[in-house]
């Protein structure tokens, strides 16, 4: 079964149509990259797919397990396990990451009608996942993102992921601003979740971080469409050509 | 007289005159004279500059409060977060019911040796008494002469004299219930000689229809330490005004934090008189609003010798057609050099209806100084609700957190560990249960 099935998507900002007929199937257990120009909707669809507000669907459907996504409001994607790893996570001055992390946590535990997690209990996961991810407890205790360097903002966007355990897993450009041995560690931390019962969409500019996190299928986003579907290969021909020959007009 | 609350109250001393505690003293010709000068000037309105935001005079008009009754019966504590907040911290409690000691409600025992604590009618006769009781700031006059009120018709209060040297062994806790409406006029006193130290909450509750008219007079010796923890809850119909003076001796040091959950209309006035080099006084405050609640916070802060540090900050949420106000002045007199003051307050507008007013005020006559002053008035982050609704955190507790997190900046200042938890709980409980929801 497809985990998310959207067809003909068509979605306006503030009146202007941003993405403009998407289909688009992911099934469990496999990892779609999105590549293409800035400004052509990449960010977009992955907030439609979060519920953010102002995201309008004029036209289209939007199907998450068999489900209509539209009916769900933001909280309640994310209980029922869709994920943003965001292009631009924002600070959240006052409230520390440990406090964030544990409140999103059992937030969704009880959306889904399970048990809270304790102090001790919670720690001691928190842990356990933000050591691969080179997290070290003097970040967890900082406020949320504030004063964090770009690479420990996206360090963070992966361990809030990790956490969650969400069952689709969307990546705004988790490789932008990460060096070397960063872009190791997140997309270590990326493959570490992949398994048959979990789909990812992952966005990018390189076939860098393709080469880590291995792709099933990529597609080229242009102009609101999707112009052209491949296998991983297709990420190496765009690092060799850019995206000129699939200029929106063109398509 | 056009200023019918004022003619009640002329009143009630009258009748009450020859009763009052004090009477044929000295206190008798001291009531006398500020009853003369309080009809006078009349009650506070919004003609006067520091009462631009609060009309107490019509406040008082509308309510027209009798004197409360004195209450003997039993008495039971409302069952409320707010009346329990300090329940579990070990201290000494002296319970107040309608403004007046109940010494049966009251748990203060074995008080290590050299502190003295008193009902204040107990007390009047002593020489520290008086000259607290007569002691005036003349800074903000308008807001001084509301003192004036209370001099005439308090009928009791707390007094807590810390000798030389000596450390109160656990904080003191001046209980405040408004158990029936009316007016009740408390005067508490505090005197910490040389090197004292002490930590005192109050806490003032009760659902009445009251009028809490209440002034702490503290005096700071040479390197004396004290932590005022305020919290203020009451009922719709209340009005609560209090007044906090206080003079610091050379390198003293004050830390007042007020939590003010409101009533109807509450103004807290925070009087500082730097009068020794070297004192240090923090005064900081949070406040949460909802419905058609007043708060008003007035704040002068006197920097009347030089070295000596001020640090301001006021924090507050408001919903619903709630309205706040933080005025305050920080003075740095001619010779006032090295001072260090700072005065800062933000406000979260949580809906449409509510209103903030701010107004830091610098007078400054020294040159080589640091201060700062500054305010501002927000909203919350719809980008920062976003974010947290995206990882599964529904809007309302999305909301609680930054909230709570927006108030505990200030409420981080609370010296005393177990006090700051407890009054970060009310603040999110605040949220969690009311209309702390636009
Ligand atoms: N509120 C808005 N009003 C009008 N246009 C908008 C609004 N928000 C986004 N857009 C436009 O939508 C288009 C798609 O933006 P989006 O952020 O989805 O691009 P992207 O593919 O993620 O680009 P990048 O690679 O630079 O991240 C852009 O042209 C952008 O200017
Ligand atoms: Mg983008």
């Amino acid at each position: 079964m497809n985990m998310l099935e959207i067809k003909n998507l068509h979605v306006s900002v503030d009146g202007k149509e941003i993405l403009k007929g998407i289909d688009l199937d992911i099934r469990a257990g496999e990892v779609h990259a999105i590549m293409g120009p800035n400004g052509s909707g990449k960010s977009t669809l992955s907030y439609v797919l979060s519920g953010r507000e102002g995201y309008e669907v004029t036209e289209g459907s939007i199907r998450f397990k068999g489900r209509d996504l539209t009916e769900l409001n933001v909280d309640e994607r994310a209980a029922a396990g869709i994920f943003l790893a965001f292009q631009y996570p924002i600070e959240i001055p006052g409230v520390t990451t440990m406090t964030f992390l544990k409140t999103a946590l059992n937030a969704q535990r009880k959306a889904r009608g399970e048990a809270e997690l304790d102090a001790v209990r919670f720690l001691k996961l928190v842990r356990e996942k933000a050591k691969p991810l080179n997290v070290p407890d003097e970040m967890l205790k900082r406020a949320l993102n504030v004063g964090f360097s770009g690479g420990e903002k996206k360090r963070a966007e992966i361990l809030q992921m990790a956490l969650l355990e969400p069952a689709l897993a969307v990546l705004d450009e988790t490789d932008s601003g990460l060096d070397i041995d960063a872009l190791k560690t997140v997309a270590a931390g990326v493959n570490a979740l992949r398994n048959p019962e979990r789909a990812m969409l992952v966005i990018t500019h390189y076939q860098r971080l393709l080469d880590y996190i291995v792709p099933d299928a990529v597609h080229v986003l242009s102009g609101g469409r999707i112009v052209k579907t491949g296998g991983r290969e297709l990420a190496h021909e765009l690092e060799k050509t850019g995206y000129a020959a699939y200029d929106a007009d063109a398509a | 007289m056009n200023d019918k609350a004022a003619q009640i109250f002329a009143e009630t001393y009258d009748r009450e005159r020859a009763v009052l505690p004090g009477a044929g003293g000295w206190l008798a010709r001291r009531r006398d004279a500020a009853l003369k000068s309080f009809v006078e000037a009349g009650l506070p309105h919004r003609r006067l500059e520091e009462w631009k935001y609060t009309d107490l005079k019509q406040a008082l008009e509308k309510a027209a409060f009798v004197p409360a009754p004195a209450h003997e019966g039993a008495v039971v504590l409302p069952d409320t977060a707010v009346a329990s907040a300090f329940a579990a911290i070990d201290r000494h409690v002296v319970v107040f019911v309608n403004g007046r000691h109940r010494p049966d409600l009251s748990k203060a025992v074995r008080l290590p040796k050299g502190v003295e604590l008193h009902s204040l009618n107990d007390v009047l006769h002593e020489q520290w008494v008086k000259e607290l009781v007569e002691r005036r700031f003349d800074d903000a006059r308008q807001s001084e002469n509301v003192v004036d009120l209370n001099t005439a018709l308090m009928h009791d209060g707390a007094a807590l004299r810390i000798r030389k040297g000596v450390r109160l062994d656990k904080p003191l806790h001046l209980l405040f219930l408004a158990a029936d409406g009316g007016a009740s006029h408390t005067r508490n006193l505090i005197l910490l000689e040389e090197d004292a130290d002490a930590t005192i909450f109050e806490s003032h509750i009760g659902g009445a229809a009251a009028f809490a008219d209440i002034v702490t007079d503290v005096a700071l010796g040479d390197e004396a330490r004290l932590s005022h923890v305020k919290l203020q809850d009451e009922g719709a119909g209340a009005v609560h005004l209090a007044t906090l003076r206080t003079r610091l001796a050379a390198k003293s040091r004050l830390s007042s934090f007020t939590l003010t959950l409101g009533c109807g209309i509450s103004r807290t006035q925070n009087f500082v008189l730097f009068a020794g080099e070297g004192a240090q006084a923090h005064v900081n405050g949070a406040y949460a609003l909802k419905a058609a609640q007043h708060a008003d916070q007035f704040c002068v802060i006197d920097h009347a010798v030089p070295g000596c540090t001020s640090h301001t900050l006021f924090k507050g949420v408001l919903d619903g057609a709630s309205e706040g106000i933080f005025q305050g002045k920080v003075i740095v007199r001619p010779h006032a050099q090295k001072t260090d003051g700072r005065q800062m307050t933000h406000a979260l507008l949580l809906s449409r209806d509510a209103a903030m007013n701010a107004k830091p005020e610098l007078e400054i006559y020294a040159d080589d100084v640091q201060c700062a002053h500054g305010s501002t008035v927000g909203e919350l982050s719809r980008e920062a609700i976003f974010f947290l609704r995206s990882r599964g955190i529904p809007e309302m507790e999305a909301r609680q957190l930054l909230v709570s997190a927006f108030l505990d900046e200030a409420l981080d200042l609370v010296p005393h560990e177990a006090a700051r938890e407890a009054l970060k709980l009310l603040a999110a409980g605040w949220f969690a249960d009311g209309e702390g929801r636009a």
